[in-house]
């Protein structure tokens, strides 16, 4: 896409994203060719629709997409994919002989859908297993944030009738796409608080003056800026690059960076940001959920300290 | 020129002249080594052209991308040729001397600098002028064609060995502050400065007093008009936090990858070790940014800020992780290797103080990034 387009196709979503919900926005991506342009242009399409969830606090299937996308899986429409579990990246099923077990997640338009893929470990390999929807037990999740619709899979014992589709390569490239468009995501959802929190700075006013003047108040802000403009750095680098591994820290950094832009932000907004009328706390709430799908940044990042004390080799620095 | 034809260029010319271009002296060396090293390099690699590179051509440069510069800067410290901090002045300073002094001065005096022949030094920091760089008091009064000034710098990095100086001088009242500040580029063999070295915490004289007792200064050596002087400070700084940054980020990754190879098994934390080297590709993607920017014309502000803040806390964190994992060479190792680690250590503390405090990032981020308006 070159400039104009982008322009265009940005301001569309903008206007997707900010008037629907879930299967409303699900189905305006798709009156707007978003699928399309995930195939085209992944990193505009993935970048511009999560930035823009993220600060809207809105939710679609488009994960579910990227995830199909990279597994090279033309699954049609009425395919759904099932995620890992909160806090996990590994596939999300495992193959012995025939028997399926399954621990995982899906988004809400999972179970409009009459098949479900669940991509799953076989011996060595990793192959996609396409199986009814209905034979998977789900439950909603209310969790910290019952706005995201979050279902929570687990089956055990499932026959898979369905003959395995080889994956490959292609599982890490998924994980690495998913966690991309989750470090957008969270970017895009520290922006917003970073936003209202500026707002309130301006406008609140204690001891005769707005509590903008407030060095402290005004260095927990920039430091705000700092956490969103050093994990945004890095996802575009990643995008850049091409690695799994940078892909894996840019979801890192902005999981912890969002923790730290949740932080300062509900501490400049005090009382008014801890009512529940108040929009911050959906932010705080959505980004400790975005921070635990397809790893915590905690955990990617002692398995990425982990491998680097193993192999005593720091991967090459992006070049100029 | 473009970057992969002058990245393979420049990568087999180093390769190919390691031997005359390595060090003299045997690891991190004195300061008077260092400086000396420094020089040779950049004669080398200007006669060979590849210094040239990225420069304009009226002030001696072939032309070209800024990302050249950027480069050839990450290539001689990836290769541990030279002292990065000492190495990067020309980036900070040769800049504004471009945009500021004369056509005919900067034809003259940016080329000595970039060919190693001289060393130059910037004057600004006071005794009583630190952060506050609008107060700062070191006096110049017009004399027809000259500028005699009086007063006195600090923290003047280099100043025992630069043949010049940029320096910031007051030539209105003080209550003008910004307003009454005048650039002036020196010579420092000029009668009437002394130079005092003084010793840093890192071991290495690296910063001296300079005092400034009714020297002369032609009048064609104003960098700007009267008055201008906080524009240069305002264009000088960006370049300090930026384009300078860049071969940082290659310095810390050779380090850092040093220390893997050097801490004994388990003495790393893996979350730390995980934290310190996405903190240091992060930094190295914002700063790759802010290279890009520059090279595609714009200009360098306030944002830089942001690269500044985050060299701070990428270095400092990379030696603290050296200081977990290898405290017995910190405290009590006496061998070249840990004298090193240990003085790039304590120079790392000094990371969020020069080139404007932490603290001055953050509240040029909240007036001017986030506009929150006036802090009074
Ligand atoms: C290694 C090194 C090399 C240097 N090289 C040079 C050089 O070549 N040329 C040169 O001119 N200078 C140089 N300096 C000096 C450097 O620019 C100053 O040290 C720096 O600007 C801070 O000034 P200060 O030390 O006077 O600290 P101060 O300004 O006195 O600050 C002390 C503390 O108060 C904080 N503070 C001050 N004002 C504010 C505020 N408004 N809000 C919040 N906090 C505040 C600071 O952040 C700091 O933590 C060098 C310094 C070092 C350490």
């Amino acid at each position: 896409m070159d400039g104009d387009d982008l322009a265009l196709f940005e301001r569309s979503l903008r206007a997707a994203v900010e008037r629907r919900s879930s299967a409303e926005l699900d189905h305006a991506l798709d009156d707007l060719g978003w699928p399309d342009a995930l195939r085209s242009d992944p990193q505009a399409a993935v970048s511009s629709l999560f930035a823009l969830q993220g600060r809207a606090h809105a939710t679609s299937d488009a994960l579910t997409g990227v995830v199909a996308d990279a597994l090279g899986i033309d699954c049609d429409l009425d395919t759904g994919i099932v995620l890992p579990a909160a806090g996990r990246w590994a596939a999300p099923g495992r193959l012995e002989g025939r028997t399926l077990h399954v621990h995982g997640a899906a988004l809400a338009a999972f179970a409009s859908r009459s098949e479900a893929l669940v991509v799953a470990t076989a011996g060595d390999d990793v192959v996609a297993v396409t199986v009814p929807t209905a034979s998977l037990p789900r439950r909603p999740v209310e969790g910290i944030d019952p706005w995201m619709g979050l279902q929570e899979i687990d089956a055990r014992g499932l026959e898979a009738t369905a003959v395995p589709q080889p994956v490959a390569e292609g599982w890490p490239a998924a994980v690495a796409r998913a966690q991309l468009a989750l470090a957008h995501e969270l970017v895009g959802a520290s922006r917003r608080m970073l936003e209202l929190a500026r707002e309130h700075a301006l406008e609140r006013e204690q001891f005769g003056r707005p509590i903008a003047t407030f060095q402290a108040v005004r260095h927990r802000l920039a430091d705000t800026l700092v956490a969103i403009e050093t994990a945004d750095a890095l996802v575009d680098a990643a995008w850049l690059d091409g690695t799994a591994r940078t892909a894996a820290m840019a979801k890192a950094v902005a999981g912890r960076e969002a923790r730290v832009a949740s932080k300062h932000c509900q501490q400049v907004l005090a009382g008014i940001g801890f009512t529940a009328e108040h929009e911050l706390h959906r932010h705080v709430r959505r980004v400790l959920v975005l921070d635990a799908l397809f790893g915590t940044s905690k955990a990617l990042t002692a398995a990425l300290g982990a491998e680097l004390a193993g192999s005593r080799r720091l991967p090459p620095l992006l070049p100029l | 020129m473009d970057l992969d034809e002058y990245r393979a260029g420049l990568d087999a010319w180093l390769e190919h002249h390691a031997e005359a271009l390595a060090p003299a002296h045997e690891g991190k060396g004195t300061l008077d080594e260092q400086l000396a090293q420094i020089e040779k390099v950049k004669r080398l690699a200007f006669d060979a052209g590849w210094m040239r590179h990225g420069w304009p051509e009226r002030v001696g440069g072939l032309g070209g991308s800024t990302l050249l510069r950027a480069y050839l800067q990450e290539a001689v410290t990836a290769r541990d040729l030279v002292e990065p901090g000492l190495f990067s002045m020309q980036e900070v300073l040769a800049p504004t001397m471009i945009d500021f002094a004369s056509p005919e001065l900067g034809a003259i005096m940016v080329p000595r600098l970039l060919r190693g022949d001289e060393t130059w030094c910037q004057g600004f920091s006071e005794p009583g002028t630190g952060s506050n760089l609008a107060s700062l008091a070191c006096r110049a009064v017009r004399d027809g064609d000259t500028w005699r000034v009086t007063g006195q710098k600090v923290w003047t990095s280099l100043a025992q060995y630069a043949e010049r100086c940029v320096l910031l001088t007051r030539t209105g009242t003080v209550e003008s502050a910004h307003r009454g500040i005048t650039g002036l580029f020196v010579d420092m063999d000029s009668p009437g400065i002394t130079v005092r070295p003084i010793e840093a915490v890192h071991g290495s004289e690296e910063f001296s007093e300079v005092f400034f007792d009714d020297v002369v200064v032609p009048a064609e050596r104003m960098l700007g008009a009267e008055g201008q002087g906080w524009s240069v400070a305002m264009d000088l700084l960006p370049y300090e936090r930026s384009t300078a940054l860049w071969q940082r980020a290659a310095f810390l990754h050779r380090r850092l990858q040093q220390l893997l190879e050097l801490a004994p098994a388990d003495s790393l934390d893996p979350v730390r070790l995980g934290e310190v080297t996405q903190t240091l590709y992060a930094f190295r993607a914002r700063s790759r940014a802010t290279q890009h920017r520059m090279a595609d014309g714009g200009t360098l502000g306030p944002e830089t800020s942001i690269d500044k803040v985050l060299l701070a806390t990428t270095e400092q964190a990379v030696f603290d992780l050296f200081a977990d994992a290898l405290a017995a060479e910190l405290t009590t190792g006496d061998d070249p290797a840990s004298s090193q680690w240990r003085a790039e250590f304590l120079y790392s503390r000094a990371a969020s103080i020069y080139g404007g405090s932490s603290e001055i990032q953050r509240n040029i981020i909240a007036r001017r990034l986030l506009d929150l308006g006036s802090d009074r």
